[in-house]
């Protein structure tokens, strides 16, 4: 018998009267110790899926019809307060966000022990005050959390999201439970925290003989922690098979094309970027920056956010700048936009130096920035031919010509031109991004800053704006300066990379140079943390030892 | 507690003490551009020029402006603003003798604002959309929008034609006017000696002038502590704790009370100030012969010793009133007290 089986299950939501039907017929079953991965994209339901089976659902949603089984009981005959004791006891979750899953004026200790005091009277256990934190502290060293008694006292915010993250998988497994869900865990750390987090989880469930219902949309996260893949789309289960046969085999189109939307890192796949031989655009000469923390009382501290960095973007090319949260790469991108000085060196765009333009900062026809989230990097409040305008106003003078130079601008992001009257919540991500590159493009730059610009986007939707950003370049002759923390992103669309570690380059060359032949070890570790989907990539991923992982975690120090 | 946070409230200290600066200089400049020759006003309108000449160099008023300025804040510093032109009585004599009432009208008045605005606040978060959040935001919307003195001219209409027996003016019952207590707070007195009598005729006399003075605070307050639960209940961690099955009652009002008493505790210093002004007429309304009441009868007279202490005091309450609100959200809020820590 499974451990859960859910039959036909189908789910709406009412907002507004409108009734919008989330889950159609939705079946999945989880053995005993079985590991089950969940795909699909932003709003395929996965999420709802687990809402569904863990009676967390919004007021707003109704089950509608089938079954779900949990060792052989069918949950949605049950009553609400037997599935309450259901809650953290057989089944728990690891929630997704470990940065704002905790109540910020809450020690990690108080969360713990209330979640823990709460089961205990559900299931009718009972353990006194000093019994309960003894728990607590060995499911924190459970963890690899080395220092409980300091995690216990600590609020949210003292600890690193590693951490954090780490607790969230203490809180789910406090009354060891049969089986574990898991949201996304890690999606919001560094890829080497990330890294760490999933080989945590994966020995656990080993260790524990949990059963695990992996909630994702990275196939490198599936392929480490699951044998059995369910695949969803729009709130059906499209396709289900064991790991290797939908990696390997996939049936459906869909399947096909969330695979292939995942940029390889090695292989006959990967796409190498032409490199330029023309004379360089941007020019960054031993260029630092340094922030002043001034004290009251204590002598001013100093942190060093960019040091001695020197870098040349020839004209044509896309540069790569790589690097984990705090590695100094977005400041890099401020300074070269001229939003912010350097405190030394020199940075000069089309052999201008930044320092003798008015304001120091960049002229509006030469550089353009593209942000990480359009759906905070638009105002919600205008139309898409409103923003366009703004920058329009620069480039040319005539009021009449803007409204063809919108169309045209809008045809060349390949949206339709009616969107002109669209305000960003009616568009999707994906549209919204386009939108942004088509600012940025208004101005006829020749140098596009793109600060992270896919990372909030679902795979398939990166794959088309990284092919119209491709586009864009070689028919408009644009120079690239990308941000990104995604290696196999990069792998195939830089012509150079450079990484960064707090604050400094370590490691720059071609990205069939750096991937193939890593000179610094902590490019080599970057490498290896990257979760890849066949086994021949993870064959040729450099071999990293735990001791050298251990060195460049940022979140283990904190 | 951090280093940080120390070196914060250190911080904020010394603003409050410019403030307490840029104040004094600017009611002392304003007291003396005012029409009106203190002198004159000390003697009274028998008295000959000679007599209003000397009494000009006994009060130091021919001295060069910066070092009257000076000894105005050497005096305030020490608690001393002078004599009153009036009375002729030292000020601060006159602001101790007062200062109790209104003290205690004040501090009363704070506690209703919590203790009505913060759980009136959850329980609109609670239902929110219902009918009773839909009331209790017409309510509050009324009581902010209202002025305070008009609220106490109701209040008091309302008590004379109702409550027959209610007192309408003053702080206690004429029987207990010759009461004097150690610390002048007819409250903390009457509960002091045990004469429980006492201590129900102040609350008697106090809830009216309280509630009129309080109103708009609770109504404010009310609304933030609604705000701040229905932003606060979105957040992932809410889910958390659901997930693991902790009671939504637990989840409400221990964890999401906590987090959400922030933005109105900050409210609240600002709330002190339209608190003082507010008391200025209130005290009027009510007889209350307090501190604030005092100001306003300094003003009528052009009592400008007295109306330069008033505003002094005010201000050291309003800036003490924002220090403790300060610790207080400290106190609350580890991210304040971490920030810059390490």
């Amino acid at each position: 018998m499974a451990l859960l089986d859910i039959c036909d299950l189908n789910v709406a939501f009412t907002s507004y009267g409108q009734r919008t039907h989330v889950l159609r017929d939705v079946s999945l079953k989880i053995g005993e110790g079985q590991r089950v991965a969940l795909i699909g994209e932003t709003g395929s339901g996965k999420s709802v899926t687990s809402k569904a089976v863990l009676n967390t659902l919004p007021r707003n949603a109704a089950v509608e019809g089938g079954e779900m089984f949990w060792r052989g009981r069918d949950l949605l005959q049950t009553p609400d307060r037997q599935r309450e004791a259901l809650k953290g006891i057989e089944m728990s979750v690891v929630m997704q966000d470990p940065l704002s899953s905790f109540n910020p004026v809450f020690t990690i200790g108080r969360h713990l022990g209330d979640v823990l005091f709460w089961a205990d009277r559900r299931s009718g256990k009972r353990r006194g005050r000093a019994e309960r934190r003894a728990h607590i502290y060995d499911v924190l060293r459970k963890v690899q959390l080395a220092d409980p008694e300091r995690v216990f006292a600590s609020y949210p915010a003292e600890l690193s999201g590693g951490m954090r993250q780490r607790v969230l998988i203490a809180l789910a497994l406090m009354n060891r439970p049969a089986m574990l869900i898991a949201d996304e865990p890690g999606t919001a750390l560094d890829v080497t925290t990330q890294d760490e987090i999933l080989r945590l989880l994966n020995d656990l469930v080993a260790q524990e003989g949990l059963s695990l219902l992996m909630i994702t949309h990275n196939l490198g996260v599936v392929r480490m922690t699951a044998d059995y893949v369910y695949v969803m789309c729009k709130g059906e289960i499209v396709e289900h098979g064991p790991l290797r046969r939908i990696f390997e085999d996939p049936q459906t189109d869909y399947c096909r094309e969330l695979i292939e939307a995942i940029p390889p890192l090695y292989g006959a796949r990967v796409r190498n970027q032409p490199v330029s031989t023309e004379a360089p655009l941007v020019k960054l000469e031993g260029v630092s920056k340094t922030f002043t923390r001034r004290h009251f009382l204590r002598p001013s501290e100093q942190v060093h956010a960019v040091r001695n960095v020197s870098l040349e973007i020839p004209r044509g090319e896309i540069l790569g700048l790589a690097g984990e949260s705090g590695s100094g790469k977005t400041t890099v991108a401020r300074m070269v936009m001229g939003m912010m000085g350097a405190s030394e060196g020199r940075i000069s765009v089309d052999g201008v130096a930044l320092a003798d333009q008015r304001d120091g900062r960049i002229d509006r026809r030469l550089a353009q920035i593209v942000y990480q989230n359009p759906g905070t990097s638009l105002n919600p409040k205008r139309t898409v031919a409103q923003t366009l305008e703004v920058p329009l106003r620069f480039a040319s003078n005539e009021p009449k010509a803007r409204g063809r130079r919108i169309e045209e601008l809008l045809e060349r992001v390949d949206l339709p031109p009616h969107f002109a009257a669209r305000f960003p919540h009616e568009l999707s991500g994906g549209q919204k991004q386009r939108v942004a590159i088509a600012r940025a493009l208004a101005a006829e730059p020749r140098l596009i800053v793109l600060d992270e610009p896919t990372s909030a986007l679902d795979m398939s939707v990166q794959k088309r704006v990284i092919a119209l950003l491709e586009e864009l370049r070689s028919e408009l002759g644009l120079t690239y300066l990308f941000i990104s923390h995604d290696l196999s992103l990069m792998r195939n669309f830089c012509s150079h990379i450079a990484i960064m570690l707090r604050g400094e380059i370590v490691e720059r060359g071609t990205p069939a140079e750096v991937f193939e032949d890593q000179q610094h070890p902590y490019t080599r570790a970057l490498i290896s943390a990257v979760p890849v989907i066949t086994d021949e990539e993870e064959a040729r991923k450099p071999k990293v030892t735990q001791q050298e992982r251990q060195k460049f975690l940022v979140s283990s120090a904190a | 507690m951090a280093s940080g946070f120390v070196e914060f409230l250190i911080r904020r200290a010394l603003g409050f003490i410019a403030v307490l600066l840029v104040l004094s200089m600017m009611i002392f400049a304003l007291a003396r551009v005012v029409p009106g020759d203190p002198a004159r006003m000390a003697m009274g309108p028998a008295a000959s020029a000679e007599q209003v000449q000397a009494m000009r160099e006994q009060m130091g008023l021919d001295d060069p402006i910066v070092e009257q300025y000076v000894r105005f804040l050497r005096g305030a510093v020490q608690g001393d603003f002078g004599i009153s032109l009036i009375s002729g009585r030292p000020v601060t004599d006159e602001i101790l003798r007062l200062l109790p009432a209104t003290l205690e009208l004040v501090i009363v008045t704070l506690l209703l604002m919590i203790v009505l605005g913060v759980p009136l606040g959850v329980l609109a978060a609670r239902y929110r959309n219902g009918w009773a959040d839909t009331l209790l935001r017409i309510v509050s919307m009324i009581g902010v929008t209202m002025p305070a003195f008009l609220v106490a001219i109701l209040l008091q209409l309302f008590a004379a034609y109702y409550l027959s027996d209610w007192p309408l003016l003053g702080r206690i019952h004429q029987d207990f006017r010759s009461f004097e207590g150690p610390t002048g707070f007819y409250i903390v007195d009457g509960l002091l000696m045990g004469r429980l009598d006492i201590v129900g005729s102040a609350l008697q006399h106090l809830a009216f002038p309280a509630l009129a003075l309080a109103l708009a605070g609770i109504g404010q307050i009310m609304r933030l502590t609604r705000s701040a639960m229905i932003e606060n209940l979105r957040r992932d961690h809410v889910q958390t704790l659901r997930s693991f099955g902790v009671p939504d009652r637990i989840v409400t009002f221990r964890y999401l009370f906590k987090l959400s008493s922030i933005a109105p505790l900050t409210i609240m210093g600002l709330e002190f100030a339209s608190l003082i002004g507010n008391a200025f007429v209130v005290e009027m309304v009510f007889s209350w012969g307090g501190f604030a009441s005092h100001g306003l009868e300094s003003i009528m007279q052009n009592d400008l010793n007295a109306i330069m202490a008033v505003v002094m005091v005010s201000g050291l309450f309003f800036v003490v009133a924002n220090l403790v609100i300060d610790i207080l959200i400290g106190v609350i809020d580890p991210r304040i007290r971490l920030k810059e820590g390490h």
